[in-house]
């Protein structure tokens, strides 16, 4: 019964990405493209954090939290948004409306990350015979991921596409940009330096996505109330 | 369970490796990695045929979920390995079992860890004499029977401790591993055994000579030192052997050391030939023996005075017996007898005679020196033993380990031969000389005797799986040509009513596993979850009306084309 445990495990990680897709008015406007096009951009970032990271990053023994190194993996992980920029305004977009633009590039940029960092794991654990609850907390994690992006992506176009914004709200944009950026870096610290356990670690990123989800969205409504 | 830390760990790998994800995903898909909770040695059960009937486990194999004892009763057990410690062992349960033949998965028992040669070291056994009594009854019962299903020894670990804790635990709720309710699965990943070709055993033969002055004509007399350095027991990766036939190997090694150091010197150089025999094939009616004799020329069988076979030496207090199976009046049994009494009155111990006739018809030869005088060749056996064994008894079980051996009786069993035979070849019989006496040159070297006890106590040797260049057999060839002028290296077939299996051992794997209702029910709710949040989704999105008209398209469809 292990493939199909595999097979549980998949569904739960890259399910509702299809379902995303498929539910949302996303499919209707045949925004596969610009899906694609954003995981392509996750990719090269990756690409270029591999680099900065084996360049910069010490190797340590032990798995404690060290925060100076820490904070060199959350000045690297600004990469991350830097790629977001680019997919958000250099790539030619056909005529998709701003609220779609930024679901769908949320949407492959989080597919490609649960690919790269989930499928492996999954596919070498999850078919043997033991059996850990481990992954499928990595696909509860997967789904948080997949809602932070999106929340990360509006709070992108609000800030990079959108002209003109009420003055009070774009301070709150920034601060909620910048939380969402270094999350990876607030579960790294939860992990290491404060020893939380996985499905701990993995309720909080539920939490705080969902948090944060409801938080842009309000953004997003009340930016969108004076243009139209 | 597996530690948190490792999907951590593992994502931080794939962090810096990404680029190699990709050929590492191909590749990986045909790779079966192992996840095992816990993995660690066992030890088979032997399996064999004599005269074309089978005998022990016949399976090696194993993929079942595991019980203990405490399972509940009435429930079937035909998929299930059995789990039994040794303190909990009940040898009529066992036997139960296996003489009615009821359907097992498999049978696994744990002994304790002071037993093992590996990681018990030298700490004392607890109740020796009962753990002995239930070993040797359980390797009996499991020899002569012919079970369907594999049957595995393995020494207790933590691992398999708590494993064995939590399944106890399982069991008394009442709730037995199968596949639909979860519990843990042992596997033994190894191909089906199969029959050894042309088992070998090996005899080593020490040739020392003897003081040839010009007046003799004739060949010098020789007198022979024997003992059969293979074993059998129940699990023959275990069968060491170190009393039955340890000890003999050990005290014919150092006898044979005493007496090239008389010998090497020519005035000191008795006028007899020394022939030392390490044979194999013991445990098989001492069909090793009987081809090594056979092999003799005539002259050499005719010239051998007496020879004395070694068997089992090791754990005496003040007894040895002398095994003969000519008549006690016999001129040449009196002399043997007498010669080693005396010595052993000095030496403090006592030595009895028994007589046993053989049966020329009858296959079986119980002692080594039944073999010599089937060719009439005077010999006797010395041996703790008294009672005659049974094929396949006190051949080295798995109670036979280095802590049931005791180094200082060796000690005195080889004063007692060798003084005995120095006696006899420099003609002091009677007297009161002390050859090898303490604290002398040539005294018997208990260092020598523990450092080989040990080695002997860590390498089984049971005869068809010993290969013809085997290291240990090189090794006792290599120490008796140290001792001897010639030695000689004899392999033969090991044929006859014997048939062997290998897959001697093989490793363990633990796995936890959940149940398969447990998967469905986690596919239930992950299908529900996906159904759910694509409803909220399109309500959200487009409205409840499009959710609605989802599920209205197809009857129109239908509608428009009737």
């Amino acid at each position: 019964m292990t493939m199909f445990h595999f097979f549980n495990c998949a569904i739960l990680t890259f399910g509702p990405h299809a379902v995303y897709y498929s539910a949302t008015p996303l499919s209707e406007y045949d925004t596969l493209g610009t899906s694609v096009k954003a995981a392509l951009v996750y990719l090269g970032t990756a690409l270029v954090k591999l680099v900065c990271l084996a360049t910069f990053l010490k190797v340590s023994e032990n798995d404690g939290f060290d925060p100076y190194q820490e904070l060199l993996k959350a000045v690297i992980g600004f990469i991350d948004v830097a790629g977001l920029y680019f997919a958000l305004t250099q790539l030619t977009h056909r005529n998709i409306s701003q609220n779609h633009k930024f679901q769908a590039v949320g949407l492959g940029w989080a597919f490609a990350d649960s690919v790269l960092h989930r499928l492996a794991p999954l596919w070498v654990g999850a078919r043997g015979l033991e059996f850990t609850w481990d992954f499928i907390l990595q696909g509860l994690e997967a789904n948080a991921n997949l809602v932070l992006s999106i929340s990360l992506a509006a709070l992108g176009s609000l800030m990079w596409l959108r002209k003109n914004k009420p003055k009070t709200l774009i301070p709150i944009i920034y601060a909620c940009a910048g939380i969402v950026a270094t999350m990876p870096s607030i579960t790294s610290y939860l992990r290491r330096g404060l020893g939380w356990h996985f499905p701990k670690v993995v309720g909080f990123e539920l939490f705080t996505s969902l948090s944060m989800a409801f938080i842009s969205w309000q953004l997003f409504s009340a930016c969108q109330r004076p243009s139209s | 369970m597996a530690n948190s830390k490792k999907p951590g760990g593992l994502r931080e790998m794939l962090e810096s490796m990404y680029s190699v994800i990709a050929l590492l995903f191909i590749l990986v898909a045909c790779v079966e990695l192992c996840d095992a909770a816990a993995a660690f040695d066992v030890y088979r059960l032997i399996q064999y045929d004599m005269s074309g009937s089978p005998f022990g486990s016949r399976f090696a194999a194993l993929n079942h979920h595991a019980a203990s004892l405490h399972f509940p009763p009435g429930v079937d057990l035909s998929r299930t390995v059995l789990i039994i410690p040794l303190r909990e062992l009940n040898i009529t349960f066992v036997r139960e079992y296996i003489n009615q033949k009821k359907p097992l998965g498999g049978l696994l028992v744990l002994l304790p860890e002071v037993l093992s040669f590996k990681t018990g070291g030298n700490n004392q056994v607890h109740e020796k004499e009962k753990m002995k009594n239930l070993l040797a009854e359980l390797e009996r019962l499991l020899i002569h029977s012919n079970i369907p299903y594999p049957v595995y020894f393995a020494f207790e670990n933590d691992e398999i401790d708590t494993a064995l804790a939590d399944i106890k635990k399982n069991d008394l709720m009442g709730q037995p591993a199968t596949a639909t309710t979860g519990g843990y699965k042992f596997v033994i990943p190894t191909a089906e055994p199969k029959k050894v070709a042309s088992p070998t055993m090996t005899n080593i033969q020490g040739w020392l000579s003897g003081l040839k002055t010009d007046g003799d004509a004739n060949q010098l007399p020789t007198i022979a030192i024997v003992a059969s350095y293979d074993t059998f027991g129940a699990a023959p990766a275990l069968s060491v052997g170190s009393d039955s036939n340890g000890s003999g190997i050990v005290a014919l090694l150092e006898i044979s050391r005493l007496f090239s150091l008389l010998y090497s010197n020519p005035k000191t150089r008795g006028r007899y030939n020394l022939l030392f025999g390490l044979t194999s094939g013991g445990p098989y009616n001492y069909n090793g023996t009987q081809k090594w004799l056979r092999s003799f020329d005539q002259r050499l069988r005719e010239s051998i005075d007496y020879a004395i076979c070694l068997n089992s030496i090791g754990s005496w207090d003040n007894e040895l017996w002398i095994h003969v199976s000519k008549p006690p009046e016999n001129a040449y049994i009196k002399q043997i007898f007498e010669g080693l009494s005396n010595v052993a009155e000095e030496l403090d111990l006592k030595v009895g005679l028994k007589h046993k006739k053989i049966n020329i018809s009858n296959p079986r030869v119980a002692w080594e020196h039944e073999q010599f005088s089937r060719l009439r060749v005077t010999a006797a056996t010395l041996s703790e033993l008294s009672v005659t064994p049974e094929l396949l008894e006190s051949t080295g079980g798995l109670f036979d380990t280095r802590q049931y051996v005791n180094e200082t009786a060796i000690v005195r069993g080889v004063k007692l031969v060798a003084e005995s035979l120095a006696r006899h070849i420099y003609g002091h019989q009677g007297k009161n000389i002390q050859i090898f006496a303490d604290e002398s040159s040539l005294a018997v070297n208990p260092a020598y005797i523990r450092s080989w006890l040990d080695v002997l106590s860590q390498t089984p040797r049971v005869a068809p799986f010993l290969s013809k260049d085997d290291p240990f057999v090189m090794a006792l060839k290599k120490e008796l040509a140290g001792h001897v002028d010639e030695v000689n290296v004899q392999h033969e077939t090991l044929e006859g009513i014997f048939t062997f299996y290998d897959s001697t051992s093989a490793r363990l794997n633990i796995y936890q596993v959940a149940s398969v209702t447990f998967d469905l029910l986690l596919l239930l709710v992950l299908g529900s979850y996906l159904i759910v949040l694509f409803s909220f989704l399109v309500i959200t999105t487009r409205g409840l009306d499009d959710l609605i008209s989802l599920f209205r398209r197809p009857p129109s469809r239908k509608l428009k084309t009737a």
